[in-house]
């Protein structure tokens, strides 16, 4: 007998028990669509966390962060100067393993206004090379030049949404060679950053079916955390608010303007020339640990021996995700796979009960010349059967509870489906199919054909 | 050489630690285009000599051949074959496939010996033909009558061009009028060359077959001519 029949066979059998059948696949349906939405959740997770991670600068952007001081150094520790432009200039002068390095010196919470629009947010200080470390995009006029920094002028490039903030009447004009006052300094806007979005939002809009940028500005200054998922009933939250707010000018003007007094009650502490920031970018991220350690001996001379710094790379931090997507990945399956195998269990069950109200059917293939083996395949093809017509319903079911996932969940993590998952979760629903019907399968198999043709 | 012949066979079966002889040394030869039928009473050993001829099951001990195979030590698998190529079946509750149609149900057996379904079709038809159910070939034997259904049987048990047929009691779910036409079809058949050993306990069924094998308490008491070897 060869399988063809025994799937038309298995596809009329269970046709003649249609509720039946459909409450036995009932378990595969809902088994298959919780893995399938199981592996989307997670590729959507992993997919919104990736592409953060590369907007925010990739693993190539090292910062170099203070640290507590190791307690043998606590009795001398002021002898070192702390993070200073002096540590980003030897580490553009000496460090070959480099590509860009920038200091940062920044305002948190400063007014930036023209005319009549004001929004406080981030005002950083910094070199050119901020903007590829970041990896930032001058969509028009230009970024940042050594000769600002030299002349310490006030410019300041910025980002697309500081453009909406302040000129809501026109948000899609680059407002170059305009004014805008920042703390009450009257800087020239020199440049606008391109508008940074994901992926889907990108393709979405541009297909016009989503709502333009301008529809999509938060009602938070600053743009919150900027982590990714922290949106969630905040609205039409992006994982990209708070770069798309960014406003860097030159160190040198930052210092000049705003840090060279520091007023803590009544007393002036003297300029503030630490830095907030130090970040650099690893030229070739093979030669990792190499730039690490040809940029920690750098510093360890312009501290003065004191390790009061430490780096924060992002490999750790991508590790770390891309394990907890594993995981997540790994456990989520196991319960969604637990599920399909209590489907599988109930086709078994069925599958016994069919066999029973046949044994007679059975008795007569064998008589008429059926082997073991044919009613062994019969059974097994039904119950094989089930489970591709549960695991396509399950696809089917999948994409509507995706629908639900897409609505509860954080716009950044939007499930993903992948084919791979798809494949998976079917096959794996054609597998749990074939298993359950084995054991069904093989008892009808070994029935005496004489008994079987007595019974009932 | 005899299409069947059976030497010094016994069956022997365990019910819980009893040990019951079903057949007692059998000795029996049937030969090619026999019209033969066994009769005894209900527990002679009549059910199992009938699956042991019909390749159902094996002796406890003694040699039987079927067209020149020794089949006393056969497995499953070998027996299933010999059933479908050698052996048609007609039992007294048709046993048909009630979800199937009758032409499906002619079909069956040669589903399990790899014919092509354009030859499986056209032999079933030729089968259903020959006992002339060509008007219901979509119907399913629920739909049927008890005679009609007996006949879409005899198709099955003729489809594969057995060499022997064996019928356990044909007509018993039958009226009596409904039952001869089937035992005319037996007798047809038998005039065209088939080999036919016909399962009874009624004296007047084994009275239309021209010999007569009477066994009791698992042995053979009488093999014998009837008048309607003379007829």
């Amino acid at each position: 007998m060869n399988l063809w029949l025994g799937f038309l066979i298995g596809l009329k059998e269970i046709w003649a028990h249609k509720f039946r059948s459909f409450l036995t696949m009932s378990g595969v349906i809902l088994g298959v669509a919780s893995l399938l939405s199981m592996f989307s959740l997670t590729a959507g997770m992993a997919k919104g966390m990736r592409e953060y991670m590369q907007q925010v600068g990739g693993i190539e952007r090292v910062g170099i962060n203070t640290q507590e001081v190791p307690a043998e150094e606590e009795g001398y520790w002021e002898i070192s100067p702390g993070r200073t432009v002096a540590d980003a200039e030897i580490i553009a002068r000496s460090a070959p393993l480099v590509s860009h390095v920038t200091p940062v010196s920044q305002i948190n919470n400063a007014a930036i206004q023209r005319t009549n629009q004001t929004f406080r947010g981030e005002v950083a200080g910094c070199w050119p090379d901020f903007i590829p470390i970041n990896k930032h995009t001058v969509a028009a006029g230009r970024g940042l030049s050594d000769l600002d920094v030299e002349r310490g002028l006030r410019v300041c490039v910025i980002g697309r949404l500081a453009v909406q903030k302040l000129w809501p009447e026109r948000p899609k004009d680059d407002p170059i060679g305009e004014t805008i006052r920042i703390n009450d300094r009257p800087f020239k806007v020199v440049g606008v950053f391109e508008y940074y979005e994901r992926e889907e939002d990108k393709r979405r809009r541009e297909l016009g079916a989503k709502a333009p940028p301008v529809n999509r500005l938060s009602s938070r200054p600053g743009g919150g955390g900027g982590g990714i998922g922290g949106g969630r009933g905040g609205g039409r939250f992006s994982p990209f608010e708070r770069k798309n707010l960014t406003v860097i000018i030159p160190i040198s003007t930052m210092f000049w303007e705003f840090k060279s007094a520091n007023m803590v009650g009544k007393e002036d502490q003297g300029p503030q020339l630490k830095l907030d920031a130090l970040t650099f970018q690893v030229a070739d991220t093979n030669r990792f640990e190499e730039t690490l350690e040809q940029v920690h001996s750098l510093i360890e001379t312009t501290h003065r021996g004191i390790h009061d710094f430490t780096f924060d790379t992002r490999q750790e931090w991508f590790d770390a995700i891309e394990q907890n997507v594993r995981n997540t990945r790994m456990s989520g399956g196991l319960i969604a796979g637990i599920s399909l195998l209590v489907g599988g269990i109930g086709i078994t069950n069925i599958m016994l009960a069919s066999i029973t109200e046949r044994i007679r059917e059975i008795g007569v293939r064998r008589a008429v010349g059926a082997k073991g083996r044919d009613i062994f395949v019969q059974i097994v093809v039904e119950s094989a059967v089930i489970g591709v017509i549960g695991g396509l319903l399950g696809l089917v079911a999948s994409t509507g509870i995706m629908q639900i996932l897409i609505a509860i969940s954080p716009e950044a993590n939007a499930p993903v489906v992948e084919l791979d998952s798809v494949l998976i979760s079917f096959g794996f629903a054609v597998v749990i199919g074939v298993f359950s019907g084995i054991y069904p399968a093989w008892k009808a198999s070994r029935l005496d054909p004489i008994e079987a043709l007595r019974y009932g | 050489m005899p299409l069947i012949e059976l030497r010094d066979v016994t069956r022997r079966y365990l019910i819980g630690e009893q040990e019951i002889l079903a057949l007692n040394g059998i000795n029996l030869d049937i030969a090619q285009g026999e019209y033969a039928s066994i009769i005894g009473p209900s527990g002679s050993g009549k059910s199992t000599l009938m699956h042991l001829l019909g390749c159902l099951d094996t002796p406890s001990s003694g040699t039987m051949h079927i067209d020149g195979i020794d089949v006393s030590r056969a497995s499953g698998n070998r027996l299933a074959e010999l059933r479908n190529a050698k052996i048609g079946f007609v039992f007294q509750n048709f046993n048909l496939l009630p979800k199937l149609t009758v032409l499906q149900n002619v079909e069956l057996p040669m589903i399990y010996s790899g014919i092509s379904a354009q030859e499986r079709n056209k032999r079933a038809l030729h089968a259903i033909e020959r006992v002339e159910l060509m008007n219901r070939i979509k119907n399913t034997p629920l739909q049927l009558s008890g005679g009609q259904m007996q006949r879409v049987a005899i198709a099955r048990a003729l489809v594969n061009r057995p060499k022997i047929i064996f019928a356990d009691e044909p007509t018993g779910n039958l009226d009596s009028k409904t039952g001869a036409t089937i035992l005319q079809m037996f007798r047809e058949l038998s005039e065209e060359g088939s080999t036919i050993v016909l399962v009874t306990h009624d004296n007047k069924i084994a009275a239309e077959t021209p010999r007569r094998i009477e066994i009791r308490d698992g042995r053979i008491v009488e093999d014998a001519l009837t008048e309607a070897a003379f007829a």
